[in-house]
C-alpha cells in the first residue's frame, strides 16, 4: 500500500479520458467475430448455418424487400391484440379479486386448475376452434397475458397502503368510487409493470404459435426460411427477433421511468 | 476476550483457540494496542480523515463521537482493515494493518444485514468458530455458553428473522465475541434500536467488557451514551475529520443509567461535547 | 358469513365443481357445437378409454421424460454457469448486457435454426428444450450469487473465509432462493417446449398427440390430453414448491413475521 501518496490531484475530467470499447460489447463482437472466421477457413459450405456476414446481407435484403416489416406487424398486431385482451381480462380478475378477499378465495381452486396449462397446449384447440390466422394467435396469447396480469395486479391491489383504503372508508366513497379515485391510481406503477412482463410474454407466445403451426407472422417465416434451406435469412430473423423483443421491452422500461419515476421501480427486473 | 486476560472471572469458559492469545499475554491495563499515527483516509478522492493521531490502551474503551460527515464511521472501518490509509500507518498490536484480522471484530449498526439469514441463531455463532478452526466437539458448548452471556439463552435454533431488532443484534455481539477479539469495534451498535433497548444493551456491554477486560472502540452519535459507556471520549471535527477534543471520563464504574446520568460531571462533559458538536457543525 | 379459511376453500372446490355442472349443462344443451367444445362426460370417457388402452399412458411418460431431462440439464448448466459468473464482478460486467439483451428473446425462435441442424428428432425436441428452460435458471443464478449484501462480504473478509468457504457458505445459501424461483420458471418452460417440440417433429408424446385430435376433430382427446397436460403442469409446480418448503425453511418463517 502506497503510504506516502501525493497531496490531492484534480481527477482528471471524464471528456479527456480515451474511449474505451464498452464492456458489454466484448464478448458478443468476439462471438461474431470467431463465428465469422470459422467460416471463413471452413470454407462457406453448409445448409443449416451461415456466417454473419451472410446473415447481415439476408437481414438488410429482408427488411429492404418489406418482407421482414410485414411479418414484424403481423406478430405485433397479433401480440397486443393477446395482450390487449388478456390485459383486460387479467386486470378486472385482479382488481376484483384483490379488494374482495373473499371473492378471491372462491374463485382460487378453479384458477389454479387452469392455470398449471401450458400455453402450447392451447394451440390445437384453438386450431380446432379457430382455425389458423390472427384468432388463434390472439387467443393463445390471451390465454398466457392473462395470468401475468392478474396475479401482479392482484399483488399489487392488496399491496396498497391500508391507509388510503381507511381514507376513503371515512370519505364513505362507494365501491366503483372507490376502485377509480384510489384503488386504480394507487396501483398503477405495479400494473404498468405487470403489463410490461406481460407485453414480453405477449411476444414470445406470438412467436412460438408462429412457429409451431400459425402460418403468419416472423415465426412463420423464420420456418419456411428453415425448410427451404436459407439458413442466413433464418438467422436474420433469430436476431431480427431478438431485437424487436429488446427494443419493445427498453421501449416500455423508458415510458414507466418517464411516466412513474422512481415510484414505478417496483417489480423485481430479473423476472421473466 | 477469554478468561485469559481477565482474573476477575470466577467461572472458565472453554478454552477457545490459542490464534489470538499473543495480543492478550501481556498483562491488562497501560500499554498501547491499537495506535493510529498521521492516518490519511480518501474515499472517491475525497479527503474524509487528515492527520489522525490516537493511542488506545489495552482494556480501554473509548468513543468516539461527532456530527454527520466527520468520518467517525470511516475511521472505525480503517482500523477493522476495511479500508486503507491513503497515509500514515494503523497498527494493531504493532504489526501494521493491512486487511482485516479476525481478532478485530466488527459489530456493525445494520445487524439484519451482518447475520446470516439462512442459519439459526447457533449457525451464526457457529461460523465465527468454524472459521477460526476451532474444533467442531468443542463449539457446541462455546455457542450455549456465548449466548448466555448475551442473554439469549435458549433462542439458539431461532432464525434471526424470528427475533427482535435487539436479540439480533445481542446475536452480531455473540458471534463477535466467539472471534475471541483482541479488539471490539462497534460502529453506531445501538442506533436502530429504540430507547429502553439501547439501554439495557448500553449495560449488558460493560457488564461484557468487564468481564473479558476488552478494549472497545465505540462509535456513536449519542454524546450521552459516548460519556456514560467511555474511559474516553475523541470528538471529530467534520470536513474533513480530524480529532478536535478528547475527554477523559474519570466516572467511576460500574456505571449506573441513572445515578451516573446525574453526576454533576457526567452533565459538565455532556456540555462539553454538546458545545463541541454546535461549533464544528456550525 | 364466516371468514374461516377452511370454509371458504370448501366453497372454492364446490365452486369449480358448479364451473363443471355448469359447462356440462352446456354441453347438453349444445350452446356450443360438441365438435369444438365437448362436455366433461365426454372428455372423462376419452381420458378413461386413453388410460385403459395405455396409449395416454405411454405418452403422457414421454412427454414427463422430456421436460425432466430438458429440465436437469438446464438446471444443472444453469446453476453452474450462472455461479462462475455471478461470482466473478468482472465476467458480470462483460455478460450481463449481453444476457439481458437475450433476456426477452421467445426460446422457440431457435426451434428453425436448431431443426436444420439436429432433424425433427428426439435430440432435437431435448436440445430445444434445455436450451428455453436454460434461461431463467440461469439469469436467476447469476441474480443470486452476484447479490450478496455487501455486509456479509465483509463479515466474511473479518473472519478471513477462504472463496471456496465463502461460496459454500455464504454465496450459495444467499443465492438458493433465486435459484429455486427459477428452476421453478424452467420446468414451466422445459413443458411447453416439449410440447412444441413433439408436435413439430411428430415425436410421440402428448404434444403430437393433441395436435393430432385437433387435426382429426377428434374434440374429447384434443381436450383430455389438454387436462392431462394441466395436470402434469400443476403437479410438478406442486413438487418444487414442496422443494422449495424444505430447502427455504427460514425464509418461510421471515414471511410468517
Amino acid at each position: 500500500m502506497n503510504q506516502h501518496a501525493a497531496p490531492a490531484r484534480v481527477p482528471a475530467a471524464p471528456s479527456s479520458r480515451v474511449w474505451r470499447f464498452p464492456r458489454g460489447l466484448v464478448v458478443p463482437a468476439a462471438l461474431v467475430v470467431a463465428a465469422e472466421l470459422s467460416f471463413i477457413l471452413s470454407g462457406y459450405q453448409s445448409d443449416s448455418l451461415a456466417p454473419p456476414s451472410a446473415v447481415v446481407v439476408a437481414l438488410v435484403q429482408g427488411l429492404a424487400n418489406g418482407e421482414i416489416l410485414l411479418a414484424t406487424g403481423q406478430t405485433l398486431v397479433a401480440a397486443f391484440g393477446g395482450l390487449a385482451l388478456g390485459g383486460l381480462i387479467g386486470l378486472i380478475m385482479g382488481v376484483a379479486r384483490g379488494m374482495f378477499w373473499r371473492v378471491d378465495q372462491l374463485l382460487d381452486v378453479s384458477t389454479e386448475a387452469l392455470r398449471p396449462i401450458p400455453s402450447s397446449a392451447l394451440i390445437p384447440v384453438t386450431i380446432l376452434i379457430f382455425g389458423f390466422g390472427f384468432r388463434l394467435e390472439i387467443a393463445c396469447v390471451a390465454f398466457s397475458c392473462t395470468w401475468t396480469v392478474f396475479i401482479l395486479t392482484r399483488a399489487a391491489v392488496a399491496g396498497i397502503e391500508p391507509r388510503l383504503m381507511e381514507v376513503a372508508r371515512v370519505l364513505r366513497l362507494g365501491m366503483f368510487a372507490r376502485m377509480l379515485k384510489i384503488v386504480l391510481p394507487a396501483a398503477l406503477p405495479r400494473i404498468f409493470v405487470a403489463f410490461r412482463l406481460a407485453a414480453g410474454l405477449a411476444l414470445i407466445v406470438a412467436v412460438t404459435t408462429e412457429v409451431a403451426a400459425n402460418p403468419i407472422g416472423l415465426g412463420a417465416q423464420m420456418m419456411s426460411a428453415s425448410q427451404s434451406l436459407r439458413p442466413a435469412l433464418t438467422i436474420a430473423y433469430l436476431v431480427w427477433i431478438g431485437f424487436v423483443g429488446w427494443s419493445l421491452n427498453a421501449l416500455l422500461i423508458l415510458l414507466q421511468h418517464n411516466v412513474f419515476g422512481a415510484a414505478g421501480a417496483t417489480g423485481a427486473s430479473h423476472e421473466r | 476476550m477469554s478468561a485469559l486476560a481477565s482474573p476477575r472471572l470466577e467461572k472458565q469458559p472453554v478454552q477457545n483457540s490459542a490464534a489470538s492469545s499473543r495480543l492478550k499475554a501481556a498483562a491488562p491495563g497501560g500499554e498501547t494496542l491499537i495506535s493510529l499515527s498521521h492516518v490519511d483516509v480518501r474515499l472517491g478522492g475525497r479527503p474524509v480523515l487528515t492527520d489522525i493521531n490516537l493511542d488506545i490502551r489495552r482494556g480501554e474503551f473509548l468513543c468516539i463521537v461527532g456530527g454527520s460527515g466527520c468520518g467517525k464511521t470511516t475511521l472505525l472501518r480503517t482500523v477493522a482493515g476495511l479500508v486503507q490509509p491513503s497515509g500514515g500507518t494503523v497498527a494493531v498490536g504493532g504489526e501494521p494493518v493491512l486487511e482485516p484480522r479476525q481478532d478485530v471484530a466488527v459489530v456493525f449498526q445494520d445487524y439484519g444485514k451482518a447475520l446470516l439469514p439462512w442459519r439459526t441463531a447457533a449457525g451464526n455463532v457457529a461460523l465465527a468458530l468454524e472459521a477460526k478452526g476451532t474444533p467442531r466437539a468443542l463449539r457446541h458448548d462455546i455457542i450455549q455458553d456465548l449466548l448466555a452471556k448475551v442473554g439469549l439463552n435458549g433462542q439458539g435454533d431461532k432464525y434471526p428473522s424470528e427475533l427482535s431488532g435487539g436479540m439480533q443484534q445481542r446475536l452480531q455481539i455473540a458471534r463477535c465475541l466467539a472471534q475471541s477479539p483482541a479488539v471490539l469495534l462497534m460502529d453506531e451498535p445501538f442506533g436502530a434500536l429504540d430507547a429502553m433497548t439501547r439501554q439495557a444493551l448500553q449495560d449488558e456491554i460493560l457488564e461484557l467488557v468487564a468481564q473479558d477486560d476488552a478494549t472497545v472502540f465505540f462509535v456513536t452519535h449519542d454524546l450521552e451514551e459516548a460519556v456514560y459507556l467511555g474511559d474516553r471520549v475523541i470528538g471529530l471535527a467534520p470536513n474533513p475529520g480530524r480529532v478536535g477534543i478528547m475527554l477523559d471520563v474519570g466516572l467511576k464504574r460500574p456505571r449506573d443509567q441513572l445515578t451516573t446520568r446525574e453526576d454533576t460531571h457526567f452533565l459538565r462533559l455532556r456540555r462539553q461535547l454538546f458545545d463541541f458538536i454546535k461549533e464544528t457543525e456550525a | 358469513m364466516s371468514d374461516n379459511p377452511i370454509v371458504w376453500r370448501i366453497a372454492s372446490v364446490l365452486f369449480a365443481a358448479l364451473m363443471v355442472a355448469l359447462w356440462q349443462l352446456e354441453a347438453n344443451l349444445e350452446l356450443v357445437s360438441q365438435i369444438y367444445l365437448p362436455g366433461p362426460d365426454r372428455t372423462f370417457h376419452a381420458l378413461v378409454n386413453g388410460f385403459h388402452s395405455g396409449v395416454l399412458l405411454q405418452r403422457t411418460g414421454l412427454t414427463v421424460e422430456r421436460m425432466i431431462y430438458g429440465w436437469l440439464i438446464a438446471s444443472l448448466v444453469g446453476v453452474l454457469l450462472g455461479s462462475m459468473i455471478g461470482i466473478s464482478s468482472l465476467a458480470r460486467a462483460y455478460l450481463h448486457p449481453f444476457l439481458e439483451y437475450l433476456r426477452p428473446m421467445p426460446a422457440s425462435a431457435i426451434i428453425p435454426v436448431a431443426i436444420p441442424i439436429l432433424g425433427l428428432t428426439d435430440t432435437m425436441v431435448l436440445a430445444v428444450t434445455s436450451f428455453a428452460a436454460l434461461w431463467p435458471t440461469l439469469l436467476a443464478t447469476i441474480h443470486g450469487f452476484g447479490s450478496v449484501e455487501p455486509r456479509l462480504n465483509e463479515v466474511s473478509r473479518i473472519l478471513r473465509l477462504g472463496r471456496l468457504e465463502f461460496i459454500y457458505k455464504i454465496a450459495l445459501p444467499n443465492a438458493l432462493p433465486d435459484i429455486v424461483a427459477g428452476m421453478r420458471l424452467s420446468l414451466t418452460y422445459a413443458l411447453i417446449l416439449s410440447v412444441i417440440g413433439e408436435m413439430l417433429s411428430g415425436r410421440d408424446g402428448l404434444g403430437s398427440w393433441i395436435l393430432f385430435s385437433a387435426r382429426f376433430y377428434k374434440a374429447p382427446d384434443l381436450f383430455a390430453g389438454v387436462v392431462l397436460l394441466g395436470f402434469i403442469g400443476y403437479v410438478s409446480a406442486l413438487l418444487v414448491s414442496g422443494a422449495e418448503r424444505r430447502l427455504l425453511r427460514w425464509r418461510l418463517k421471515e414471511n410468517r413475521k
